[in-house]
C-alpha cells in the first residue's frame, strides 16, 4: 500500500475512532449503584438490602466536623452551614443540635394533642391545667421566661416543647453557643443526604455541594470542615483507587511504550498498537450503550481488565512479519490461529452471558464485542497502515541464544504430575479463609479516618451503619402500630445496654388508633373553657389570654388522624420517610439503632416478636450477595472452561492438540490459586477475574508455542512475540501489584503471577520442543 | 400577658466565671443556675428542668448584664447597657436600657433600687408591659402580700418603709 494511502486509512480510522468515543462519552451512563451489579437477591435480607442498599437512614448520614477556630466563629459557621444545608436539594435533613421550635408548622400544630403521650395519662380537666398555669407563672417569673412567653398564649401546657424533647436524638453531644460541640471543641452537625450512602458520583456531588457551601460562608477563612460517614467514605475509596490506578497507569503506560519501542525499534508502532486495543474498547462500550444504557462502575473495570487480551493480537502480528512479506501476508498466516483464540475466548465469555447477572450480561457483551473488533481491526485494518520499513524480529540480537537455552532445559515427564499435586495440596491445606466476601475489604481506610468516625459517631450519637430493625406489616399504619407495640420491649433493652438507643417510626408518628383515642380524651369547648376559667381564677393572666389554646383543642378534636403523608410536610418528615418503606404488597419500617452492643441479645428478643421485627445486618447480607454473586461466576466458569475445551479441540482438530494447549493453560491457573492460598490471601471476585485474564494470556501462549512451523526463524517470531508479551503483562500488572490498595494488588499480583507461570508452563510442556 | 407584676423575693449571686445562681423565697422556692450556656430551674417538689440558652440568644446577653453588675465590671455593664443613675447614697436607682435590639425587643428596661452598698430591688420590665420585680434582702421583709400595689412596691424599693 502507498504512503497516501497508508495516511488516509490511518485518518479515517482515527476519525471513525474519535466519533465512537464521542457518541460513547454522551450516552453512556456509568451507574454506581451496586443493584445493577449484583445478583437478583434471593432471601428477604437480600432483597431488602438491594432495595435500600446504602438508603438506608443510617448510611445516608454524613457527620461533619468544624475547627480550627474560636468556638463563638464555629458555632456561627455551623448555623450558617445548617441553613445553607437545608436549602440544598442534596440534603434532606441537617441537625447540628440548634432548637428547631418550627417542628409543625402553624397549620400542622393543633395535632401536638394527637402527637404528644402527655394525656395518656392525664386528662386536660380544670386540677391540671391549674398546675401547668401555677408553674406557667413561675417560668414568667424566671429567666426562662423570654423563652417561653412566645408559647404562653396558644400552649400553656407547653406541649411542643415535650415533642420538640420527645424528638431529639435520644444522646446528643453538649452545646455551646446553642449548637453541638464535641469534647475536642469541634463544632458537629450531621447531614443526611438524599443520595444513597454506597454511590460514589452522588456522594461526591453532594459533598462537593457541602463544601462549596461551607466555603461561601462569611468567616470560613481558617476553618477547618472535616466530614465521615458511609458516604464520604465511598467517596474516599473510589477517588483514592482512582487517584491510584491513574498513577500506576501513567507510569506502565510510559513503561510499556519504551518497551515497544526497544523490542520494534520505531516511534510509531506503540501508538499503532494501541489503536485496535482501543477500537475493541469503544465498540464494546458502544455495544453496552445500544444495550443496556447504563453499566455499573465494577462492571467496567472488570471487562478493560479482560480485554487486557486484546494486547497480544497487534504485538503478534508486528512480531511475526517476516522479510519479504508484506505485513498483510504475515497476518493471513497467522490468522487461523489468532481466530483460534478470540473465538476460544468469545465462545467462553458466552458462559457470562447467560449467567442470569446483569453486571455479568454486561461484562460479556463488552468482552466479547471488544475481542472481536479489536481482533478484526488487527486482522484487517492494522496491517494496512503499519510502515512498510520494519525489522524482522527473528533477527534481534540475543534471541537465538535465548531460544536455544529455553529448548535446552530439562523437561521431566513428572514434573507436570507434581506440580499439580503441589497445587492440589496447597489449595487444600492452607490455613484461612478461602474466599473474601467482604468488597469493603478490597479498599480499606486510613485507621485515622475510622478512630475519627468511631469518635465523631460516639459524639453525635450517630445510628449504627451495620444494623437495621425491621419491621414488617401489611400497610403503613401498621407499621407504626407494630411500632408502638415494641417500643417498651425496646426500651427494656437499652435498659440492659444491648444497645444505646433505638429509633422508632413511632417516636415521630402515633399510629391512627392511638391518634384516635388521643382525640377522644380530648374536652369539648365548653369543658374546657370551664376548666379553663376555675384553673386561672386568683391568677393574673389576663382574660381571654389563652383563647388560642382552646381554640386549638377544639381543632384537633375534630382533625383527620395525621398520616405519614401529611407528616412528610414537616421538616422531620424526610426522617419519618426514610423510615416508612413500601416493598411487594406491604410496608416496611426501618428503626436505626444506635451503639450496638448486644447484637444477639437484640437478634434473640426479634425472634420473640412473632415476625413483627426483625435484625437486619447490612455486612452479613451483602456479604451473602457477594458470595451469590460468586457462586454465578463459577458456575459461568465452569460452563465457559467446557466451552473452551470443546473450541478449542474443535480448532485444533484433535484432543491431543487440544491437550498440549490446554494443560498448561490448566495448571498455570491452579497454580497461581495455589500461591495466593499459600500466601493466606482470601480470594476475591476481583482474583476470579484477574484469573480469568491471565488464562486468557496463558491460552495464547500455549497456542502458539504448540504451533508446529519447523522454521527456526518463525519460531523464535513466537518467542519474540510472546517475549513482548509477558513483558507488558508483567509490566503492566505487575506495577498495579505494588498498589497499597487489595483492590488493584489483587489484580495485579494475579495477572502478573498468572502471566509468569503460563508462559513458563507453555515452554515447559510445549509438545515440540521436547520432541526435539 | 400578665394583668399586675409579679413579685417575688430573693436573691441573686454571682459564682463566678459564668455561672449565676438566683433563688427565689417566696411566693414559692425556686433556684434558677445558668452555667454552660444551660438554664437549669429547679423547683420544690418538680424534677429539674433545663433549657438551652441559645433558644433565646438575646437572653444570654442579659445575663452576662447581670454577671457585670454583681461582680462590679462597671465597663462591660456600659458596654451592654445605656446607664443612668438617679438619687444619692441613701437611695439610688439604676436604670439600665439595652443597647442590643434583639434584647430590647424583650426587655425594655432594667431598674435596680438600693440604699447605700445594699442593692433592694430588681425590676425587669419587659417589652409587652409585663413586669417582674424581686425583692431582696432587707427589701423583702416582711413578705408582701400576694396582690401587692405598686406604691407599696415603690415604697419598699426606695427604703421608705423601713426608714
Amino acid at each position: 500500500m502507498s504512503l497516501r494511502a497508508r495516511i488516509v486509512l490511518l485518518a479515517l480510522w482515527l476519525t471513525a475512532l474519535v466519533a465512537l468515543g464521542a457518541g460513547v462519552a454522551t450516552h453512556l451512563r456509568v451507574g454506581s449503584d451496586l443493584r445493577s451489579f449484583m445478583p437478583p437477591p434471593a432471601t428477604p435480607d437480600q432483597k431488602l438490602l438491594m432495595d435500600a442498599i446504602g438508603e438506608g437512614p443510617g448510611s445516608r448520614l454524613l457527620l461533619i466536623a468544624l475547627s480550627g477556630a474560636p468556638p463563638e466563629r464555629l458555632a456561627a459557621l455551623s448555623r450558617g452551614l445548617a441553613a445553607a444545608l437545608r436549602r440544598d436539594p442534596h440534603f434532606e435533613q441537617v441537625g447540628n443540635g440548634a432548637f428547631d421550635a418550627g417542628l409543625l408548622d402553624g397549620q400542622l400544630l393543633p395535632y401536638r394533642y394527637l402527637l404528644s403521650p402527655t394525656l395518656d395519662a392525664q386528662p386536660l380537666d380544670a386540677a391540671y391545667l391549674r398546675d401547668q398555669l401555677e408553674q406557667r407563672l413561675d417560668d414568667l417569673g424566671s429567666p426562662a421566661a423570654a423563652l417561653l412567653k412566645p408559647l404562653l398564649p396558644r400552649d400553656p401546657t407547653l406541649e411542643t416543647l415535650k415533642l420538640a424533647e420527645r424528638w431529639a436524638p435520644a444522646k446528643s453531644p453538649q452545646l455551646r453557643d446553642g449548637v453541638w460541640f464535641s469534647p475536642q471543641g469541634e463544632a458537629l452537625l450531621v447531614a443526611q443526604t438524599r443520595a444513597p450512602g454506597f454511590d460514589p458520583a452522588a456522594q461526591g456531588e453532594a459533598q462537593t455541594a457541602l463544601r462549596r457551601a461551607f466555603a461561601a460562608l462569611p468567616g470560613a477563612g481558617g476553618a477547618r470542615l472535616a466530614l465521615s460517614g458511609p458516604g464520604y467514605f465511598t467517596v474516599e475509596a473510589s477517588t483514592r483507587t482512582r487517584a491510584e490506578a491513574d498513577r500506576i497507569g501513567l507510569v506502565s503506560t510510559l513503561g510499556f511504550a519504551l518497551m515497544l519501542f526497544a523490542a520494534y525499534r520505531s516511534l510509531a508502532v506503540p501508538a499503532l498498537i494501541a489503536l485496535p486495543l482501543a477500537s475493541g474498547a469503544l465498540a464494546g462500550l458502544a455495544a453496552l450503550v445500544l444495550g443496556f444504557g447504563a453499566v455499573h462502575g465494577i462492571t467496567l473495570a472488570f471487562g478493560f481488565t479482560l480485554l487486557g487480551v486484546a494486547q497480544e493480537y497487534p504485538i503478534r502480528v508486528l512480531s511475526h512479519r517476516r522479510a519479504g512479506a508484506t505485513a498483510l501476508a504475515s497476518v493471513r498466516d497467522l490468522w487461523p490461529l489468532l481466530l483460534t483464540a478470540i473465538a476460544s475466548a468469545c465462545i467462553a465469555y458466552l458462559a457470562f452471558y447467560a449467567s442470569g447477572v446483569n453486571g455479568l450480561e454486561q461484562l460479556a457483551v463488552f468482552t466479547i464485542v471488544g475481542l472481536l473488533v479489536a481482533g478484526f481491526a488487527t486482522r484487517y485494518l492494522l496491517p494496512r497502515v503499519l510502515p512498510a520499513r520494519f525489522r524482522d524480529a527473528a533477527d534481534t540480537p540475543g534471541l537465538d541464544a535465548l531460544w536455544r537455552r529455553l529448548r535446552a532445559l530439562p523437561r521431566p515427564r513428572w514434573l507436570p504430575a507434581l506440580l499439580a499435586a503441589a497445587v492440589a495440596a496447597a489449595i487444600a491445606l492452607a490455613p484461612g479463609p478461602f474466599w473474601q466476601n467482604d468488597l469493603a475489604a478490597l479498599t480499606p481506610l486510613p485507621q485515622p479516618l475510622l478512630a475519627r468516625d468511631a469518635a465523631l459517631r460516639a459524639a453525635l450519637g450517630a445510628p449504627d451503619v451495620r444494623y437495621l430493625l425491621v419491621i414488617e406489616a401489611a400497610d403503613a399504619d401498621g407499621v407504626l402500630a407494630a411500632s408502638e407495640r415494641l417500643a417498651p420491649q425496646l426500651d427494656a433493652l437499652v435498659a440492659r445496654h444491648a444497645l444505646d438507643a433505638v429509633e422508632l417510626p413511632s417516636r415521630y408518628l402515633p399510629s391512627v388508633a392511638t391518634q384516635r383515642a388521643r382525640q377522644a380524651r380530648l374536652p369539648d369547648r365548653a369543658a374546657l373553657e370551664t376548666a379553663l376559667a376555675e384553673a386561672q381564677a386568683e391568677l393574673p393572666y389576663k382574660p381571654g389570654l389563652f383563647a388560642p389554646f382552646v381554640a386549638d383543642v377544639e381543632a384537633a378534636r375534630t382533625l383527620p388522624p395525621l398520616t405519614p403523608a401529611r407528616f412528610a410536610r414537616t421538616p422531620l418528615g424526610a426522617r419519618l420517610d426514610a423510615m416508612l418503606v413500601p416493598r411487594g404488597g406491604g410496608w416496611l419500617g426501618l428503626a436505626t439503632l444506635t451503639g450496638v452492643h448486644d447484637a444477639e441479645a437484640l437478634r434473640a428478643w426479634a425472634a420473640t416478636t412473632g415476625g413483627a421485627a426483625r435484625l437486619l445486618d447490612l455486612k452479613a447480607a451483602s456479604e451473602s450477595l457477594v458470595a451469590a454473586y460468586r457462586v454465578r461466576i463459577l458456575r459461568a466458569l465452569a460452563v465457559a472452561a467446557a466451552l473452551l475445551v470443546l473450541t478449542v479441540t474443535l480448532a485444533l482438530r484433535g484432543a491431543r492438540r487440544a491437550w498440549h494447549v490446554l494443560a498448561p493453560m490448566t495448571l498455570a491457573t491452579f497454580l497461581v490459586l495455589a500461591v495466593l492460598r499459600a500466601c493466606a490471601v482470601p480470594l476475591s471476585l476481583f482474583h476470579l477475574v484477574a484469573l480469568i485474564l491471565a488464562a486468557g494470556l496463558g491460552l495464547h501462549y500455549a497456542l502458539f508455542f504448540e504451533r508446529d512451523v519447523g522454521d527456526a526463524a518463525e519460531q523464535r517470531r513466537t518467542l519474540h512475540a510472546t517475549l513482548v508479551c509477558v513483558a507488558s503483562a508483567v509490566l503492566v500488572f505487575g506495577m498495579l501489584g505494588w498498589s497499597s490498595l487489595p483492590v488493584l494488588r489483587a489484580i495485579g499480583v494475579t495477572v502478573a503471577l498468572g502471566v509468569g507461570f503460563h508462559f513458563c508452563l507453555s515452554i515447559l510442556m510445549a509438545p515440540h520442543a521436547r520432541q526435539d | 400577658m400578665l394583668e399586675r407584676p409579679l413579685v417575688l423575693t430573693g436573691e441573686l449571686a454571682w459564682l463566678g466565671g459564668d455561672r449565676l445562681r438566683r433563688s427565689v423565697a417566696s411566693p414559692y422556692r425556686e433556684q434558677s443556675d445558668i452555667a454552660d450556656d444551660t438554664l437549669r430551674v429547679q423547683r420544690d417538689g418538680r424534677p429539674p428542668r433545663e433549657m438551652p440558652l441559645a433558644r433565646a440568644p438575646e437572653l444570654k446577653g442579659l445575663l452576662l448584664s447581670f454577671q457585670a453588675l454583681l461582680s462590679g465590671d462597671a465597663a462591660a455593664l456600659a458596654g451592654a447597657f445605656e446607664l443612668r443613675a438617679d438619687g444619692d447614697g441613701a437611695h439610688w436607682t439604676l436604670h439600665l436600657v439595652p443597647r442590643d435590639a434583639a434584647l430590647r425587643r424583650r426587655v425594655g428596661a432594667i431598674t435596680v433600687d438600693g440604699s447605700a452598698r445594699e442593692p433592694r430591688c430588681l425590676s425587669l420590665d419587659e417589652a409587652d408591659g409585663d413586669a417582674t420585680v424581686t425583692l431582696l434582702g432587707a427589701a423583702a421583709e416582711p413578705l408582701p402580700p400576694a396582690h401587692v400595689t405598686r406604691a407599696e412596691l415603690a415604697a419598699r424599693c426606695s427604703g421608705a418603709a423601713a426608714r
